[in-house]
């Protein structure tokens, strides 16, 4: 729409004006027809819009410099007046990411014809850009104002602004109003992005089943969706969206990265270890990935290969507690207590609210033997954890090994009110191992733990960590336990929902395999700024000093003779 | 005892003072001596002697000043000049940092490995200039100025040997004493011009069928400057006699060239005669390290250590490349053979207690890291404290971290890398403009990191301030053009800046 600038606010009067005046300067006095004929022909008042076609050609092949040096000739000739020209220049040094540069000229665009409602637009947009969002919001009103007819584009973008703003009201309102006029992807993607910063997950999924009715082939709404679906724990749907995506767009890594982590869910793990292949020739240095394929190893049971994941991808982005839980996870699995609780006390100092990290550092506790510490850490995990069966029966299993069977008896009852809730709430039933073992220890205190098996028939569902239950028969044999092979390896998948950061607040999740893919996303987006830093530190490796020496130490002495 | 044979044996003991001492009472009897004069010669020569032929450092004036490198524009993998290949196999800079030449951080600290080559004049007066030193200023390698001075400090009557009243033709003809005469001009007195004309004459004289000259004259070209010069002198050589130091010099000179292809054959030509030579796979390692193909640099000091187990360059190399891809526990060993060794420094406990840290060895880690703290010098303590604050994070101390940092910017406050993490960290606690001055700063001091600009242009772009985002992050593409995230980034704000 830009490119009809209208020519009658140019003031034509003044250019063409000193070109005519030169050539009847050197024109031969005496040529009376000649003088006649020449102010008839006035090729210059034209000037302005001249070669504003041309300017328009070069400008849509991205011939940038030919572009650039047309629009100076034109500015200079029309000294500065053609307002197309100042545009074009406006878009240009917009695509060089001289923002400030481009909305001075798009200002003077607005001088030069203030009835453009195009003008305004290009100069809110530069304000949107400079991230003066507040006064862009304003520039766009003053469009809007000048408009007959409603412009999807104009509201999008007030929508848009309204969102930084923080004033969800007010962009949903205006997002919606857009989507009336005209359906575009970005409208649908950022309507969504309210919603999921308002935690209106499902109006965020109907939107973007709304937006994928438009734009079926869009791989980026399938993942988003699919990363959605994932979130409220509807699998089946979650993977045929995933699905789509990787048919649009195998090399898509945030839908290889969820898929991946749903084949693990499975204990598919050969599988999602091909798709991690395939995201890894991307995404080398991503931290998610190298803590799903730990994951991946962790499940075929090759724990140092896990190990090593784990460590880089602990390396890459340290502030993840998640990743700093798994090591824990596994080096409980591998009986190495010391280390374990020193991962799972980085994890707790990381994020100081999670049961679960504390349910793991009890466990830790027990095996180096300090009674105490792992008692409050189990405290603090129940009370914490307020869903999760599993952290109620490792703390009876534990308190009925340190013969508090008072206390043994507490905990399985608050379990069993835990696991009753757990079904109603999910309707699928927890893991059998943590079944059995719960009823083990329930016969154990003499409590009727039949009810436990109400619906054994394993959905698998995970428990997370039972890493101690064993321990139930009074001899505490560390071997005998070998951890859920899989619960957390999911936890990545979803790093990618857009902007997720604010997405959830943990608690609200129900599984709690869930809420870790989540937050974890959350992490990702500071981490990626941390996670270099982490790198440099070991630079100071560096033996300095006497080694040069020993480089230079005079060896050779043939030399001499 | 006769004292002659006394300041012989002095001499072979190396206790040069004493043996001068003799020599110059020998010679003010007898100045006609020339048995004694020789000997001084050789004693005074031998005080201030050093091996050239390894690890030479260029000053400001031959890095920036250069016209000795062939292609100005070298391909790719055929300088070491150029940025690293893309396809370089090894850690990416992302799990490896680099040094400000843009190579990847070494194992040892050589001359050069750590200054770099700064692209303009702005850039060599600033980077490498911090508070601790100008040195890069200076335009002759400080080992020469040393060498220059040693004919200063005089002792009693004037100079010892006059080199302007020297009748060269004369010496030159008398091989029993010229050699020692030159290494005297050479490295007692450092006057390369006069020791040219010296060998000149004298491998005329011997009609240049002796080796030794020839590789003389070669060292006094290099030292001149003249490059092609010096490389005939020393092929020249290599057809009369195969000699390890010539094929070292010779590739010296072709590393000045900036041909390190050329250098790597020379080498392996050295190496096809004197098979297992230390020295030889030593400079090869060098070079691949130079031209970022670590995985063949540790092949290279793998065979060094396959022939003499106690190479420090090569065990500390080789520890390095193993922690940075993932094996503390391998790299834990190598820095114990070298703390065997007796290598007891700073340096050494660091690394150990990196590298116990990642190797989960807590109990020993504090205790490296209070030693290398007790042996840390001005210069190396900031980086101690600036591990030690990983060392932090990692136990999830984010206080003690910051702590840390603040520390390491109190011993070295051009430390860059700490300012980068105080940056995150500040970050994290949602300061934002604090933050984005400490990544301005890190940016500012560490030129060749492209952790602060890409951390700067995301939190720019979190803000909201797209433009300064998308100029920040085209410096963090340009350090480091595989770096997805950036990469990212530099895409959503195309798209932004595309969309009318």
């Amino acid at each position: 729409m830009a490119e009809a600038p209208s020519s009658p606010m140019n003031p034509v009067a003044e250019t063409p004006e000193s070109h005519v005046n030169g050539m009847t300067t050197t024109l031969p006095p005496g040529s009376a027809i000649k003088t006649k004929t020449r102010p008839r022909k006035a090729p210059e008042l034209q000037t302005v819009e001249r070669r504003n076609w041309l300017i328009h050609l070069h400008y849509v092949r991205k011939e940038f410099d030919v572009c650039k040096q047309l629009i100076r000739e034109q500015l200079e000739e029309t000294r500065g007046m053609c307002e197309y020209a100042n545009y074009v220049q406006g878009l240009i040094l917009r695509q060089e990411g001289k923002i400030q540069e481009s909305f001075e000229l798009f200002q003077l665009c607005n001088i030069l014809n203030p009835s453009s409602v195009e003008n305004i637009k290009q100069m809110a947009r530069a304000l949107f850009l400079l991230g003066k969002h507040r006064l862009a919001v304003e520039a766009y009103l003053q469009a809007e104002m000048k408009l007959d007819k409603p412009d999807w584009e104009l509201h999008h973008n007030l929508g848009v602004c309204y969102m930084h703003l923080k004033d969800h009201e007010g962009a949903r309102e205006q997002l919606l109003y857009a989507l009336e006029q005209n359906k575009h992807h970005q409208t649908f993607a950022s309507l969504a992005k309210i919603y999921l910063l308002e935690n209106d997950i499902p109006s965020a999924i109907n939107t973007y089943r709304a937006a994928i009715e438009y734009f079926p082939e869009n791989a980026e709404l399938h993942t988003t969706l699919g990363l959605l679906f994932m979130q409220i724990g509807k699998y089946q749907q979650a993977f045929e969206h995933l699905g789509t995506t990787l048919t649009f767009d195998p090399t898509n890594t945030r839908a290889i990265l969820a898929a991946g982590s749903m084949m693990q869910s499975h204990q598919d793990f050969d599988v999602a270890l091909t798709k991690y292949r395939v995201a890894a020739q991307s995404i080398p240095e991503s931290p998610p990935l190298w803590n799903n394929i730990a994951m991946c190893f962790f499940g075929k049971k090759k724990y140092v290969a896990a190990i090593s994941c784990l460590k880089r991808a602990n390396y890459l982005a340290p502030f993840d507690w998640k990743i700093l839980y798994n090591l824990g996870l596994v080096h409980l699995t591998m009986q190495q207590y010391t280390s374990a609780f020193h991962f799972l006390s980085a994890a707790v100092n990381l994020r100081p609210t999670k049961g679960h990290i504390f349910m793991l550092l009890a466990i830790a506790l027990t095996y180096l033997d300090d009674e105490e510490n792992a008692r409050q850490a189990y405290e603090q995990a129940v009370s914490l954890e307020a869903r999760d069966p599993s952290v109620c029966l490792n703390y009876a299993i534990f308190l009925k090994n340190h013969d508090d069977k008072e206390g043994a008896l507490r905990m399985i009852n608050e379990f069993e009110v835990r696991m009753v809730k757990f079904r109603q709430s999910t309707g699928a039933d927890l893991d059998a191992e943590v079944i059995e073992n719960g009823a083990k220890l329930a016969m154990l205190l003499g409590v009727d733990g039949s009810a436990f098996h109400k619906k054994s028939s394993h959905t698998r569902l995970r428990a997370d960590d039972e890493a101690n239950q064993e321990p139930v028969q009074p001899a505490n044999e560390p071997p005998c336990n070998s951890p859920p092979p899989n619960e957390d390896e999911e936890i990545t998948a979803n790093d990618n929902l857009p902007e997720a950061s604010t997405i959830l607040p943990l608690e609200h999740s129900i599984d709690p395999a869930e809420t870790e893919n989540l937050d974890n996303k959350m992490k990702e987006s500071e981490l990626l700024a941390t996670s270099h830093m982490h790198l440099m530190d070991e630079e100071p490796v560096m033996p300095s000093g006497e080694f040069l020496e020993e480089g230079n130490k005079n060896k050779l002495e043939e030399d001499l003779f | 005892m006769d004292p002659l044979f006394l300041a012989l044996s002095c001499f072979r003991r190396r206790k040069f003072d004493r043996c001068i001492k003799i020599c110059t009472e020998l010679l003010s009897k007898n100045p006609y001596d020339q048995a004694v004069w020789s000997l001084k010669t050789r004693a005074l020569t031998e005080q201030v002697w050093v091996d050239e032929c390894d690890g030479e450092e260029e000053g400001l004036a031959d890095v920036l000043m250069d016209d000795n490198t062939i292609a100005s524009v070298a391909r790719p993998g055929t300088s070491l000049r150029t940025a690293p290949p893309s396809s370089a196999g090894g850690p990416s800079q992302t799990f490896r940092p680099s040094t400000q030449s843009g190579r990847p951080l070494s194992g040892v600290v050589r001359p050069g490995s750590q200054g770099g080559r700064p692209g303009t004049m702005d850039q060599a007066l600033r980077t490498p200039r911090t508070a601790q030193t100008a040195r890069p200023v200076s335009a002759t390698s400080g080992r020469h100025v040393r060498l220059g001075t040693a004919s200063m400090i005089q002792v009693g009557e004037g100079p010892f040997i006059n080199l302007a009243r020297l009748n060269v033709a004369k010496y030159a003809a008398q091989q029993n004493i010229a050699k020692a005469l030159f290494e005297y001009i050479y490295f007692h007195e450092n006057d390369v011009r006069h020791a040219l004309d010296l060998a000149a004459q004298a491998t005329q004289v011997l009609e240049f069928k002796d080796w030794w000259w020839k590789v003389q004259l070669g060292r006094c070209y290099y030292r001149l400057g003249l490059f092609r010069d010096a490389e005939k002198q020393f092929k020249s050589a290599l057809k009369l006699q195969d000699n390890i130091n010539t094929y070292l010099l010779l590739g010296r000179v072709y590393i000045r060239l900036d041909q390190p292809m050329a250098a790597l054959e020379v080498y392996r030509e050295g190496l096809d005669k004197f098979p297992g030579e230390v020295t030889l796979l030593t400079a090869m390692a060098r070079i691949y390290e130079g031209l970022h193909d670590l995985p063949k640099a540790v092949k290279y000091y793998r065979d060094v250590l396959h022939y003499d187990a106690t190479h420090v360059e090569a065990i500390a190399c080789t520890a390095t490349t193993h922690f940075y891809s993932d094996q503390p526990e391998v790299a834990l060993r190598f820095y114990r053979r070298l703390l065997q060794m007796g290598i007891y420094n700073c340096e050494i406990f660091n690394n150990l207690g990196l590298c116990c840290f990642y190797a989960q060895q807590y109990d020993m880690t504090l205790t490296c890291f209070e030693r290398a703290l007790s042996l840390a010098t001005d210069r190396s303590i900031a980086d101690v404290w600036y591990n030690l604050g990983h060392v932090a994070l990692g136990i999830g101390d984010i206080n003690l971290a910051y702590q840390c940092f603040r520390l390491a910017l109190v011993s070295d406050n051009d430390h860059g890398e700490s300012y980068n993490n105080l940056g995150v960290l500040e970050y994290r606690r949602g300061n934002l403009e604090t933050a984005r001055a400490f990544f301005m700063t890190a940016a500012n001091l560490s030129p060749h990191m492209f952790q602060p600009h890409y951390n700067h242009a995301k939190l720019a772009h979190k803000v909201g301030d797209l433009q300064t985002s998308f100029i920040i992050v085209q410096k963090a593409l340009a350090l480091f053009p595989e770096h997805v995230d950036s990469k990212e980034l530099l895409k959503t704000l195309e798209t932004h800046f595309h969309t009318l």
